[in-house]
């Protein structure tokens, strides 16, 4: 074949007419990731092209090698999980097996991930491609204590299945051997029987071309925009509406969408010839119980209460153990007892006594709360910023990453996402969907750059907004969790419910006013195992590393913000101004003020400045009624506050100026409307 | 610029692994300067890289584990 005209050649280039010249051609296909291209390149050597695929951005790599005493094309694709395309690399992938002629195959898999390899796998042998398949990294499969029945995947394919370590070669000699002998896979994923008798209709209507037409129909019925225009060239127009009808009438038979119904019971299938060619040393031992709790965790009815539990262990050691028991150390026998007096007495020391001291830890014998020090003082550095970083927040964080990573060392969060993945449908969001809105309950600012990955603008607009709106961050939640643990249950179900309601509402209308398309989403499911205490431990460790560098110097610049705004008179005007709202319309002391000031920061600061406020009766069980309506009703207008500085920025730079300030100016009244609402409604009711 | 560590990550949501290098995922956040948060280039997902002292406890586990046999 003839290299593309379009795009350059980065390395040296390969003598085209070698390339022409090639007799036979060989086209490498797999998965991301799973050492494809050094596998070519330990075929090709280092004379090749990289060029754009026409017509895109995405590049292609071509070589030639010498295979079973012949000279061949070689050919790298980008990396897919799937013939049925989402991006516009697996397209250049489908687009080169669909249009390229008198080529064979060699699928490289990760061997210690089959079965995203046997996926793609079945969708070769349904294409009727030609191919041998190279178990790739067997060496890290067989240290994880993976086995795999290479004589029985091969018997069960109906081709050559060889191990490789492509970057020791091992393996390649055999590989090569085979390569000429690759042939069609007799493996053929069977669907129900209207997905079949649907195939069947169909298939009549399509060209036999490179792709057999069974592959074709498939791609047709899971609604493949992508094949449109090279269907329009080789489909009457009359056929194309037959096509059409076929598969409407059969989308109508599914509450999901026909790709992932297809996607479905095609993964059921390399599921079984999983079972049947892979087993895992010690840890198959335990493997049925956790693949039937596995199960259970994205079962729409088990799978609630499993949530349920999960949410509660988590509050309890959160809100329970972080909060009260580590909190109160912290802040009491370690920062408020020996940091903040020690920290004042070096620097009364260091500093002789005068405008300078003053300025710095403020005058000698009154309380720090009642000075307005630098350093130390009502809103100094040390005792404000520190404290609130340090002896509040921070072990109420570590106790969540904690509970956090044990979720996801466990592989408990992605059957989250496959669970409220109909919830979020009728949101008009799907489960890719979940995927931001998972990680926003780490931080809002990387969720709202992860919205990227929804498909159309609609979606990434209401991710936008829900994230901006209603998802606390990890730091959030945590302090959310400890402030609900000293509220009664029925004050913690009105904020729940408060929130829940109102992210509801709010995503299914934006679904129904914001215009665009939906998309759909496949998720591979790692197995559920026993959190490990050293990953646990890891894991936990880095989050506190970043929470450090990200949260701590928001939370000093809060307090600098709030010390100015105290020393220049300001920020009594400022909570004067504010008190028609505050203290007006949401019924709480003037001082929570200054806590939705701090909220402009990091909504965890403004949590944690309403945490202080109400700590003392916290602590000692002396919570009223009217507190417990007051802390409820601040949550629910910190919760859905305007996002934080970083949050705000990022959305101006991913959603654009326009979009930005108008999340920004429907939230902050939003949030305090919803406030308002649930005083009312609580004063009355609760 | 995103500080990753060159090295392999394995993403703890879709069970992906990658090299950290290039997957900094917010090049453009107002906090990326330093910033060790990784993203998943099959997911989205972002977690923050195990380095710094985390990156010191996971080695010294793995040294433990591997003196242990």
């Amino acid at each position: 074949m003839t290299p593309p005209t379009t795009g350059s050649a980065r390395i040296q280039p390969l003598d085209h007419k070698e390339i022409v010249a090639a007799p036979r051609t060989l086209i490498l296909v797999g998965n991301p990731n799973v050492g494809k291209s050094v596998l070519f390149g330990a075929l090709t050597g280092k004379y090749v092209t990289v060029s754009n695929y026409p017509g895109t951005t995405v590049e292609v790599t071509r070589g030639s090698a010498e295979i079973g005493g012949g000279r061949w094309h070689v050919l790298d694709t980008p990396g897919t999980n799937n013939l049925l395309p989402m991006s516009e690399d697996e397209q250049v992938t489908r687009d080169i097996l669909l249009r390229e002629q008198e080529y064979v195959c060699l699928q490289v898999c990760d061997a210690k991930n089959l079965r995203r390899g046997l996926l793609l796998a079945a969708q070769l042998a349904e294409a009727g491609v030609p191919f041998a398949l190279a178990l790739n990294m067997a060496d890290e499969a067989a240290a994880r204590g993976f086995r795999i029945d290479v004589d029985r995947l091969s018997a069960e394919l109906g081709i050559d299945a060889v191990q490789t370590v492509a970057v020791q070669r091992t393996g390649l000699p055999h590989l090569l051997q085979r390569i000429p002998e690759a042939r069609t896979s007799r493996f053929r994923p069977r669907y129900d029987d209207a997905i079949e008798a649907a195939v069947e209709e169909i298939e009549p209507l399509l060209p036999e071309e490179r792709l057999s037409r069974r592959s074709i129909a498939l791609m047709v019925l899971a609604g493949d925009e992508s094949l449109r225009s090279w269907l329009a060239s080789r489909v009457s127009e009359a056929n194309l509406a037959r096509l059409d009808e076929s598969r409407r009438r059969l989308a109508a038979r599914y509450p999901e969408s026909l790709r992932f119904v297809v996607a479905r019971q095609r993964l059921a299938a390399a599921d079984r010839l999983h079972e049947q060619v892979v087993t895992r040393g010690r840890i198959s031992a335990g493997s049925t119980l956790a693949r039937r709790v596995g199960a259970w965790s994205t079962h729409p009815l088990y799978g609630i209460p499993i949530l349920l539990l999960v949410l509660v262990v988590a509050y309890f050691f959160v809100g329970v153990f972080g909060a009260k028991t580590a909190v109160d150390f912290l802040e009491n026998a370690v920062f408020y007892d020996r940091v903040v007096p020690w920290t004042e007495a070096l620097l009364r020391w260091l500093v002789p006594a005068g405008p300078v001291q003053e300025f710095l830890v403020g005058p000698p014998g009154l309380s720090f709360r009642d000075t307005n020090g630098f350093i130390i003082g009502k809103y100094g550095l040390v005792s404000m910023g520190l404290a609130y970083g340090m002896a509040i927040v921070l072990p109420i964080v570590a106790t969540f990453f904690l509970a956090f990573s044990v979720l996801e060392d466990s592989g408990y969060l992605p059957r989250l996402a496959v669970m409220v993945n109909k919830v979020f449908k009728w949101m008009g969001l799907n489960g890719k969907a979940v995927l931001p809105m998972v990680l926003g309950l780490g931080c809002d600012t990387m969720a709202t750059m992860t919205a990227r990955i929804m498909e159309t603008r609609k979606e990434r607009v209401i991710v936008t907004l829900l994230l901006a709106l209603g998802v606390p961050c990890s730091a959030q939640i945590a302090v959310i969790f400890a402030m609900l643990g000293s509220l009664s249950l029925a004050a913690s179900l009105w904020f729940t419910g408060v929130i829940i309601l109102v992210l509801f509402l709010v995503g299914w209308l934006a679904a129904r006013v914001i215009p665009g398309r939906g998309s759909d989403f496949v998720l591979e499911l790692p197995p559920l195992r026993v959190p490990q205490f050293g990953n646990v431990l890891v894991k936990t460790l880095a989050r506190m590393e970043w929470y450090l560098r990200e949260a701590l110097p928001l939370f000093v610049l809060g307090t600098l913000i709030l010390w100015g705004l105290d020393r220049t008179h300001m920020l009594g005007l400022v909570e004067r101004a504010a008190a028609p709202v505050v203290v007006g319309l949401l019924e709480l002391p003037e001082q929570a003020a200054s806590a939705f000031i701090l909220g402009f920061l990091r909504r965890d600061y403004a949590a944690a400045g309403l945490f202080q406020i109400y700590q003392p009766y916290m602590t000692t069980g002396t919570m009223t009624r009217v507190m417990e309506i007051q802390v409820t009703v601040a949550l629910v207008t910190v919760t859905l506050f305007i996002p934080c500085i970083a949050n705000f920025l990022m959305i101006l730079k991913e959603r654009g100026w326009k979009t930005g300030l108008a999340i920004a100016a429907f939230v902050l009244p939003f949030s305090v409307g919803v406030g308002a609402g649930v005083n009312i409604l609580m004063r009355r009711f609760f | 610029m995103p500080a990753l560590v060159p090295g392999e990550e394995r993403c703890p949501l879709c069970g992906k692994v990658f090299e950290a290098v290039g997957q900094g995922c917010r090049p453009s956040c107002p906090l990326a300067r330093g910033c060790r948060v990784v993203c998943c280039p099959s997911c989205g997902y972002s977690f923050p890289q195990e380095s710094g002292w985390a990156g010191r406890l996971k080695g010294w586990l793995e040294r433990r584990k591997e003196s242990q046999g």
